[in-house]
């Protein structure tokens, strides 16, 4: 490796991100400067300007945006939550349960987590503020709960992730020490993260239940009736219908995830402007217009990023820093602990998709190295990162649960620690025994 | 005058509209033709492609119009917004900086592109094909002197991208709402 070249490159990366130059910007100039110091020509940033953008499995991440923010203006995402409400029933704290248990819904037909949180919070908070859960509390558990919407496939961060590890090979001395590994794909990601995001759901129903118990919140006076659920069913046939379409046409292999998520906004624009006709004119531009600008600049991070990356793989450094943790440890177990520990710091202070394009270049053949699997690692990753949408400073789930409840973000975050603790503990579960993420792919046979 | 200025202060979202509804009609046009019909539309997939490459620089570009590129700021945001505008003022001269430094390499590229590397199925040639990369660069280096010229000198913020998602979301949730209330009272 080449004297300065760690020193340029993560000294100017990391003095632009204190100079307040947003991510991408840090990104790019961080590498244009590596490039002129190893002497590199840096026309070979057009190229790949092209290539990193123009590829047709990262056209699902515009395309699963806009799904998402259609579904939510044609009515489809108010009718899932309702199917959820109607579940809550005589239980402790049955209510938050169903919460939990909508978000978990929620996250099959949407890829994002503040999306989820904002879908299910305006209907579930002010019910359970209504039926004598504390408003905070309320607020605390859909903050949490919002982050299962990235874990649940379809999920924009697993496309993200699965673009960037496509093209990482593992290094020949993994191979030679492992074993050959799995090739990733976003297909098998979504297959692989839907045990994993009810092993999460099954961390946080617990606490509820502990927590509800501790403070005394009951359920709602009238027993679990089947007519409800029948009817809220019923109501939001349509609506149940989107997730079997979108992830039977993935898990069936009869559609790619980009295919998938084309069929699935003209599926809801047929619902919203047909059947439910709630969907006007006005509301798909606005949909399209809030798609553009957050692909763009999800996309432009992914060009600096892929400049980054090819730096960082050129040189080397991931297996250097592999070197490094393994002279300090051999032991699965405390290396999981520490990339799970910097992965929980990490999506404390930066924005989900751009902390994957950037980890994945570093992380990635380190995984590689310990002879973790690619889909496990980018699992145990996504569920890492998603605790972050609940913690400050940059918790978009917090913002959105602090103005639906009027709770202040600060009461909302020391409420919701409880939940981050359950949820580490779910992601410490999921990284020890990699069969919940594996096991449902190997048996569908991919 | 003043439609002309609103229509050139938000050009590159109405551009983004356009290319993102077709290229998305367009695979789904491919899809139902593949699934029902049992062919398929051999340059669909190409021409989608390159409209998305477009889609996503414009895109950037109209994110950086909205000041919605994500920074790690929660430092600035203690600072005394007058000095945070500085602060990151010096940020975005480095991209700037950058920029140029792309469209010149972008420039270079082009020219060196020979007029028979053409775009496999369409036979476009990829010289017009790549030019979207020096304009939408150009573009975005004009967006973000204009949102400096807005901070510095006008005085003007613009919205926190992340307040601007969660207000778009919970707009979004409260007109959905509203609807699904019509309906059923």
């Amino acid at each position: 490796m080449d004297g300065h070249l760690v020193e340029i490159l993560f000294g100017a990366f990391f003095a632009l991100l204190i100079l307040g130059a947003p991510i991408t910007v840090a990104l790019g100039v961080s590498s244009l400067a590596a490039m002129l110091y190893l002497g590199d020509n840096p026309i070979k940033m057009v190229q790949m300007a092209w290539s990193s953008v123009g590829s047709f499995p990262l056209m699902a991440l515009p395309s699963f945006i806009l799904a998402g923010a259609l579904m939510e203006a044609a009515g489809l995402s108010r009718r899932l939550i309702a199917v959820a409400e109607s579940l809550a029933g005589p239980f402790t704290g049955g209510l938050s349960a169903a919460t939990v248990m909508a978000c978990l819904f929620f996250g099959a037909i949407s890829g994002s987590g503040p999306a989820t949180t904002a879908a299910v919070g305006m209907l579930m908070i002010p019910a359970m503020v209504r039926q004598g859960y504390g408003a905070g509390y309320a607020a605390s558990v859909t903050a949490a709960a919002g982050g299962l919407g990235i874990i649940i496939p379809p999920s924009i961060p697993m496309v993200i992730y699965g673009i960037s590890a496509m093209g990482m090979q593992p290094p020949p001395e993994a191979i030679e020490a492992h074993g050959a590994f799995q090739s990733v794909s976003i297909s098998k990601l979504f297959i692989a993260g839907f045990l994993p995001g009810v092993v999460m759901a099954g961390g946080l129903l617990t606490m509820n239940y502990i927590r509800c118990r501790m403070r005394g919140f009951h359920g709602s006076d009238q027993p679990l009736s089947m007519r409800t659920v029948a009817s809220a069913c019923y109501h939001g046939f349509w609506a149940l219908l989107a997730p079997v379409v979108i992830l039977g046409g993935i898990y069936s292999g009869f559609f790619t995830p980009t295919e998938a998520a084309i069929v699935a906004i003209f599926y809801t624009l047929f619902v919203g402007a047909v059947i439910y006709r709630e969907l006007n004119l006005r509301q798909v531009i606005k949909s399209l217009d809030t798609t553009t600008w957050l692909a763009g600049r999800v996309l432009l991070v992914l060009f600096t990023a892929t400049i980054f990356g090819r730096i960082l793989v050129e040189n080397d450094i991931p297996g250097v820093i592999a070197g490094g943790i393994l002279s300090l440890t051999t032991n699965i177990y405390l290396i999981w602990a520490m990339i799970i520990g910097l992965l929980l710091i990490i999506g404390m202070f930066m924005e989900t998709l751009a902390a994957i394009m950037i980890l994945v270049p570093v992380m990635l053949p380190v995984a590689y190295m310990m002879g973790i699997d690619p889909i496990h690692f980018g699992i145990v990753m996504i569920c890492t990162l998603s605790v972050g949408f609940q913690t400050p400073p940059l918790g978009e789930n917090l913002f959105i649960a602090s103005g639906i409840s009027g709770i202040s973000i600060e009461r909302i975050s020391v409420r919701a620690i409880p939940f981050a603790l359950a949820s580490v503990t779910a992601i410490f579960i999921i990284a020890c025994f990699p069969g919940i993420a594996l096991w449902l792919p190997r048996m569908m046979g991919y | 005058m003043r439609p002309l200025w609103s229509f050139l202060d938000k050009f590159e979202s109405h551009v983004c509209r356009v290319l993102l509804a077709v290229f998305v009609t367009l695979l789904f046009v491919q899809i139902v033709s593949r699934q029902i019909f049992g062919f398929s539309i051999t340059w669909i997939e190409e021409l989608s492609v390159i409209l998305f490459v477009w889609f996503a620089y414009f895109g950037a570009s109209y994110a950086a119009r909205i000041a919605a590129h994500n920074r790690v700021g929660f430092h600035l945001n203690a600072m005394s917004r007058e000095k945070a505008r500085i602060v990151e003022a010096v940020g975005d001269a480095f991209w700037i900086a950058f920029n140029v430094v792309f469209i010149w390499q972008s420039i270079q590229f082009i020219g060196r592109l020979k007029p028979f590397v053409k775009a496999q199925t369409l036979g476009w040639e990829m010289r017009h094909v790549y030019l979207v990369l020096p304009i939408a660069f150009t573009l975005m280096t004009l967006r973000i002197l204009q949102v400096n010229y807005l901070k510095l000198v006008r005085g003007i913020d613009p919205a926190d991208p992340d307040k601007v998602s969660v207000e778009a979301a919970l707009e979004l949730a409260e007109d959905e709402q509203r609807a699904y209330d019509k309906g059923h009272r």
